[in-house]
């Protein structure tokens, strides 16, 4: 199986609506599968210990995507795939991917559960739409964090030139440029010329125009493509992913199960999601990003979410070596301890779960540059200390933890925060004295829950 | 001849097990017994998919659930519709909608959870689909004779479009002429007031209040 079989299946495979995709194909199988593989939620654990649950979900989320295929949106065909196709790519799928140049090389890994090396940190602006007057002053901010291993999606530009960028418009090109040449820059002046940085540019194809590997982001460095919910591909993605793929990028391909969507709730959600775990790497992913989203809330620290995710991502360690990373998006903003607090817990369920980390961002930005470098540090340091716990320990500290924001989990109730700007000395491009305090203060508290930081 | 509470019940069960067939042929027992149209869908459907829609939003059904729930009740009221056109009457609904994902977007779910609970609570909707290009929102609503057009973007690059939409109408000389809101991730009160929107959506139970509370007070 490689893109060029997918390519020929999306224009091949059977026809049908979206609606009977997602209907038929994939909402009347979950509860059929759900049943057959026993996958149930308590309504009360937040971070799996099952094992048996996680490999029943695993042959459950295989067999769904037998059932399912992936639906091109565009030629509105399904790309079947056979068991042993699934089989013989899950063999050959890599289990590192090597990151960067000189250097500043990295490899990311695929993890087991309660694994202890250290999980790879994709960390940084995380698609927060940033300003261009702040573009490279905050990507630099994020690249001097040692720990970050690769820059991720350094920010959207709604802007340019005081315009607004229509995707697909020659702004937008030339937005993508600068993206490629400010992400470069913003490495380069924080000392790691060679730092990957992980691209998303904007929603479209010309975002291939950030590509240079005198100036820009180069073949070293991931390229994301995202399916759409749930187990759907438009060409704009199989066209990135044809161009990147070609060009020697390594492919970072995310998906974003729905809770209450078409998988049902948490339980059936995660099947939903090993489905597209193994979907993202029949379509060429190899390094696969889950991002749950849900249908009340919009962060990824909810029961529902945290569940789903841990028990995901178990389903994937302890079954394959696909490289896994988790998406964290939070209620609380930058600034605010409920930020760290949100993260925290779901670092550490995601981490003993056998994944990578992703982030960490506001699920609701209030504007631009909504984003905290020194809160990525704090991030990927509870990362780093959750690969001393296990999944019981861990557990324990993430229900005191949960319960310490999950009144405050709505948009209304979240605490508001403050952005990069006014948490960073600009000139120094050092956290400002109150910021620093809320670090260590914070610190301290998930030291004292338990979370063994060094 | 089964009692008007009977086929009623029917009726509502017909929405609770999602059965498309089950709903129309209880409509058709309906007509049959003399029951009036319009009394048949709120007595019998109406207040099963409402029920639906609030079980939906405590997450106690999902979207599946939704989507066919408002299929069958489709299918049911059809059949109502259809004899009430043979009366050159027509259902009364609380208003029509013209739903969809703007331009250079594919994002489906929020816009059709969108879409479902608006039809539960009473609503004509027509939903475009997704990366549906400006003016065909406003051909649309035109066509359709729409009071409200409802765009959703998913992303901050495509929320773009929303703001198109609206400066479309006023170049076209119909501005204030539809109820425009809008929703979606990045969208916000604040881009709503911006673009000139007449509202905002968090979600579609905000969308649903949002509607009575515009097309309630047109009403009055």
């Amino acid at each position: 199986m490689n893109l060029k079989e997918v390519a020929k299946r999306a224009e091949t495979g059977p026809l049908m609506e979206a609606s009977n995709f997602v209907m038929k194909r994939v909402a009347a199988n979950v509860p059929r599968l759900q049943k057959e593989y026993n996958i149930r939620w308590d309504g009360q654990t937040l971070l799996n210990l099952d094992d048996d649950l996680a490999d029943r979900c695993w042959a459950a989320g295989k067999d769904l995507l037998l059932k399912t295929g992936v639906y091109s949106m565009n030629s509105r065909r399904v790309i079947e795939f056979a068991a042993e196709e699934i089989e013989d790519v899950l063999r050959f799928v890599p289990s590192r991917v090597p990151l960067g140049m000189g250097k500043d090389a990295v490899t990311v890994h695929h993890r087991k559960v309660e694994d202890p090396r250290p999980p790879f940190i994709f960390g940084g602006p995380f698609n927060a739409d940033v300003h261009e007057d702040m573009f490279v002053k905050l990507n630099e901010a994020f690249a001097q964090e040692r720990i970050i291993d690769c820059l991720l999606f350094p920010g959207y530009l709604k802007e340019l030139d005081g315009l607004a960028i229509r995707p697909g418009s020659g702004l937008s090109s030339r937005a993508a440029i600068l993206y490629g040449q400010w992400s470069r820059e913003a490495v380069r002046r924080a000392g790691r010329p060679g730092m990957p940085i992980c691209g998303h540019a904007v929603m479209a194809l010309n975002e291939i125009a950030c590509t240079s590997e005198e100036w820009g982001l180069r073949a070293t460095d991931p390229r994301a493509m995202v399916l759409i919910s749930e187990l759907q591909v438009d060409d704009v993605t199989m066209s990135r992913t044809a161009y990147y793929q070609a060009y020697g990028c390594p492919i970072y391909m995310a998906f974003t199960p729905l809770v209450g969507g078409y998988g049902g709730g948490p339980d059936g959600t995660a099947i939903v999601a090993v489905a597209s775990f193994v979907a993202a790497i029949m379509l060429g992913g190899e390094i696969v990003h889950i991002g749950p989203q849900h249908i009340k809330y919009k962060q990824q620290t909810n029961n529902h979410s945290l569940f789903l995710g841990s028990l995901a991502n178990q389903a994937v360690a302890r079954n394959s070596h696909i490289i896994g990373t988790t998406s964290h998006t939070t209620a609380g903003r930058p600034g605010s301890d409920q930020y760290a607090y949100e993260f925290s817990a779901l670092a550490l369920a995601a981490v003993t779960s056998g994944s990578n980390m992703t982030g960490p961002r506001p699920a609701e930005p209030l504007g631009f540059n909504d984003v905290s470098p020194l809160m990525a540090r704090l991030f990927a340091e509870v990362g780093h200390a959750a690969t001393r716990l296990t999944r019981q320990q861990a557990a324990a500290v993430v229900e005191k933890l949960y319960e310490k924001y999950r009144d405050k989990l709505t948009f209304e109730d979240a605490p508001i925060g403050q952005p990069f700007e006014q948490l960073y000395d600009l000139d120094t491009l050092s956290p400002t004295p109150a910021h620093q305090s809320l670090y260590e203060e914070v610190k301290e508290e998930l030291l004292r829950l338990g979370v063994p930081l060094s | 001849m089964t009692s008007a509470k009977a086929i009623y019940a029917k009726m509502r069960s017909s929405i609770e097990e999602y059965d498309e067939d089950a709903a129309a042929a209880a409509a058709r027992e309906a007509l049959e017994a003399g029951l009036d149209p319009v009394e048949a869908v709120e007595m019998g459907f109406a207040g099963a998919i409402r029920e639906l829609g609030e079980a939906f939003d405590r997450m106690e059904i999902f979207l599946p659930g939704l989507v066919m729930a408002a299929d069958a009740m489709k299918a049911g009221v059809a059949v109502l519709e259809e004899a009430l056109e043979a009366r050159g009457d027509v259902l009364k609904r609380k208003g029509v909608v013209v739903l969809g994902t703007v331009e250079g977007d594919i994002h489906d779910i929020g816009k059709t959870i969108v879409g479902a609970m608006l039809q539960a609570n009473g609503y004509e909707v027509h939903d475009l689909g997704v990366d549906v290009p400006t003016t065909r929102f406003i051909q649309a609503a035109q066509e359709q004779k729409a009071q409200v057009i409802a765009m959703s973007a998913l992303l901050s690059t495509t929320m773009l479009f929303q703001r198109d939409v609206l400066e479309l109408l006023r170049n076209q000389g119909l501005d204030g002429k539809y109820l425009v809101v809008v929703g979606g991730a990045p969208v916000t009160q604040e881009w709503a007031d911006e673009i000139g929107a007449n509202g905002y959506a968090r979600d579609a139970v905000e969308a649903v209040k949002l509607l009575d509370g515009w097309l309630g007070e047109q009403a009055r």
